[in-house]
């Protein structure tokens, strides 16, 4: 059907541009494993979670005094979740961060932040994309 | 229950190393830290926080599968002093329990079979529920840690609890380290941690109490320590214990300094140094400082009016935090306070009895502190004590307090008279001048305090906080004095260590046993006497042996112990010693 063919286009496409690496397809093979919505609600807490790290970051970045322990805490924390995702360009810009961070350079850090937003950004209408051709594909399935 | 914990480092709400530490103390179980971050030194800072096992995002399913080692070898471990072969059997003869089949497996490192076993299951589970599950069906038999015999934390077990923790730094000490510098027997590292973790509720009690009372003592500026305590006690919340402070030197040969402060990681106490309180007016402070925070922190936590709060509170001594010693002068009720026991009141109790404040101030003191706890009672005794001893406090003499205490404690201040009974409300103000005798009935009303120890300064300062007499038979703490010997030798121990902290603070568990300055060292607690009050603080012998029988006591007793004690339950003030 053209839903799932549209779907595993996207999935090549996202593999292929580094969007997305191994880890993903570990989750999806514990997808197999588990109930059908389980790639939905990770990709869903992935987004809702890491645009409000991201926006937090934003804040602390753009006070007068940074506080870098905690930029670096979030960015852990972004990292991780990119990490488990499998959200490779993602988690690579955010170990880029942390050498920014680590240096305490403010504007190192905001470039990257920047880059961070825009791959986060990009793999999050991916996804939304992905969730909503997942959702057709299992209604398509579901009726026949 | 739960077997396992994973859980994240890098966490909004609380870092993941301490929650490390807390899980792993509190409920005992294996933790497993996981994170992004792979540096050696954080993974360095997992392991030595206590971790099982530090992960590294993105985990592998594989890596998941095999956390159930963890547990079992926990469970084995802990399992070592008892039946272990039992609990090989248990497993072994389990047909279903196809990842225990491994028992054997376990322990001689191949996990692959366990793994593949233990994966049947799991598929419709978590391998944690598994586990879990798995752990349930054979601890029926053998319930970890729920049938085990209670341990019972003497002082000289605290002490060498203590001693192991002060030797590998507060920080680093974790149960296992501090099981095998103990070197005891029958002792299991699930017993060490829950010991622990209590130890460290109290030290960071004080480190509040003693925070507070440094403010204030920094208010009072280089007062006499009786003066100090008269100060303190002037703050009507919670003086009392400060006003202890003055008499800082309770500090038993190690109660406080030692054992006690060792244990609960005050920096700098001394043994030595409640001798040294004694005699320095501001030294003193730090005791009570520190039973002050102790109590205030048990205070706190508790929502009782508890005396010792006030105690505490008062004692603000700057150098507190560093000072269990400050128990010793302070209170042995602090101490108490900060145990289950009344610990409020307790502590307040004793700190107002054992301090040699000014009468006046005692009564303060007390007041506020009875109020907590019926087992405040001691205090009075002992501050009845603590007058008698004279030679520490001065002005002891002069509080009325002390003038009506005078009297018993080398008469046979009878300790009986300890009005156990909660409600402090009872004892009227008038009682003040009265003698401090308490009558025997008032303490039967609680129930907790068989014996009454007629704490005559304690009266006076009871009726003083009327309001504070919370309902709370804290019992438990005054069971010290429960025994009639040994509350005229506790009495004489607290008299003796000038500061009611004496018994507060040995109550208080806090280890403070200031008990009576002049306590030899000998455990014979009992032969202190108040004469020896001007000699070396040494009480720490003298009453502990009394207090830990009658935290022992307590304990057995059930007492219900707020969480918030430091657990001084546990730790007879022979502990302090």
């Amino acid at each position: 059907m053209e839903a799932k063919m549209q779907l595993n286009t996207l999935m090549a496409n996202m593999f292929a541009t580094g969007l997305l690496d191994d880890q993903f397809r570990q989750l999806q093979i514990l997808h197999e494993g588990s109930s059908p919505d389980f790639i939905t609600e990770i990709i869903t807490l992935f987004c809702m979670e890491g645009e409000g790290i991201i926006n937090d970051l934003a804040k602390l970045l753009n006070k007068p005094f940074v506080d870098f322990n905690k930029v670096d805490t979030l960015l852990y924390r972004l990292q991780g979740s990119s990490a488990t995702v499998g959200a490779q360009r993602v988690k690579d810009t955010c170990i880029q961060f942390h050498k920014f961070c680590q240096d305490n350079t403010r504007y190192g850090c905001l470039d990257t932040l920047d880059v961070v937003r825009n791959d986060f950004y990009d793999l999050r209408s991916k996804f939304q994309i992905m969730v909503q051709l997942e959702q057709q594909v299992w209604t398509f399935y579901r009726k026949h | 229950m739960f077997d396992l914990v994973i859980s994240d480092v890098h966490m909004p709400d609380m870092d993941g190393f301490k929650l490390l530490e807390l899980v792993g103390l509190e409920m005992d179980l294996p933790v497993i830290m996981l994170s992004v971050n792979g540096e050696t030194k954080t993974v360095l800072k997992g392991i030595t926080h206590g971790a099982c096992d530090y992960l590294l995002k993105p985990v592998r399913i594989e890596e998941l599968r095999n956390v159930w080692q963890h547990v079992v070898r926990r469970k084995f471990s802990n399992r070592e002093t008892n039946n272990n072969l039992d609990f090989c059997k248990e497993y072994s003869k389990n047909p279903t329990t196809d990842s225990y089949h491994g028992l054997s497996q376990v322990t001689s490192g191949s996990s692959d079979q366990g793994n593949r076993a233990s994966k049947k299951r799991k598929e419709p589970h978590s391998e944690e529920e598994d586990e879990g599950d798995d752990n349930d069906a054979h601890d029926n038999d053998e319930p970890s840690g729920s049938k085990k015999p209670r341990v019972v934390w003497s002082v000289e077990l605290h002490r060498k609890f203590v001693a192991a923790v002060n030797h590998l730094g507060i920080d680093k000490a974790v149960p296992k380290r501090i099981l095998d510098l103990m070197n005891v027997e029958k002792l299991t590292r699930e017993n060490v941690a829950s010991h622990l973790q209590k130890y460290r509720l109290y030290l960071r009690r004080l480190s509040v109490v003693a925070s507070q009372q440094a403010s204030i003592a920094a208010a009072f500026g280089g007062r006499d320590p009786f003066l100090h305590m008269g100060a303190f006690e002037g703050i009507h919340n919670y003086q009392p214990f400060a006003s202890s402070a003055g008499i800082p030197s309770f500090n038993p040969h190690g109660l406080l300094s030692g054992v006690g402060a060792a244990a609960f990681g005050l920096e700098d106490l001394a043994p030595s140094k409640a001798i040294q309180c004694a005699s320095s007016n501001g030294a003193v402070s730090h005791c009570m400082g520190d039973t002050n925070k102790f109590h205030i922190a048990n205070l706190q936590e508790k929502n009782q009016a508890n005396l010792a709060q006030g105690l505490t509170a008062p004692l603000v001594q700057p150098q507190l935090q560093q000072k269990w010693i400050p128990q010793e002068t302070s209170d042995l009720s602090s101490f108490f306070s900060g145990s289950a026991l009344a610990n409020t009141m307790s502590g307040t109790l004793q700190r107002v009895t054992s301090s040699s404040f000014p009468p006046v101030e005692l009564l303060e003191c007390t007041q506020i502190k009875v109020g907590a706890h019926s087992s405040i009672r001691i205090p009075s005794a002992s501050s009845g004590l603590l007058e008698r001893s004279v030679g520490l406090s001065p002005n002891l003499q002069d509080s009325s307090i002390s003038q009506q205490c005078a009297i018993p404690i080398d008469d046979g201040f009878s300790v009986n008279k300890l009005p156990l009974h909660i409600p402090f409300v009872d004892v009227s103000t008038t009682k003040l001048d009265a003698s401090f005798v308490v009558p025997e009935q008032d303490m039967d009303q609680k129930g907790k305090f068989p014996e009454r120890v007629t704490v005559l300064p304690y009266e006076s300062l009871i009726a003083a906080d009327r309001s504070k007499c919370g309902t709370r038979s804290s019992g438990s703490t005054m069971l010290l004095l429960s025994d009639t010997g040994r509350h005229s030798k506790y009495l004489k121990f607290g008299v003796a260590s000038n500061s009611r902290h004496g018994m507060d603070e040995m109550v208080n568990g806090s280890f403070n046993y200031n008990g009576g300055a002049s306590v030899p060292e000998q455990n014979d607690v009992y032969d202190f006497g108040i004469s020896k009050l001007q000699g070396g603080f040494n009480s720490s012998s003298c009453s502990f042996d009394g207090l830990l029988n009658s935290i022992i006591k307590v304990e057995n007793d059930d007492v219900p112990f707020a969480d918030n004690d430091l657990g001084c339950e546990l730790f007879p003030l022979g502990a302090c010693i």
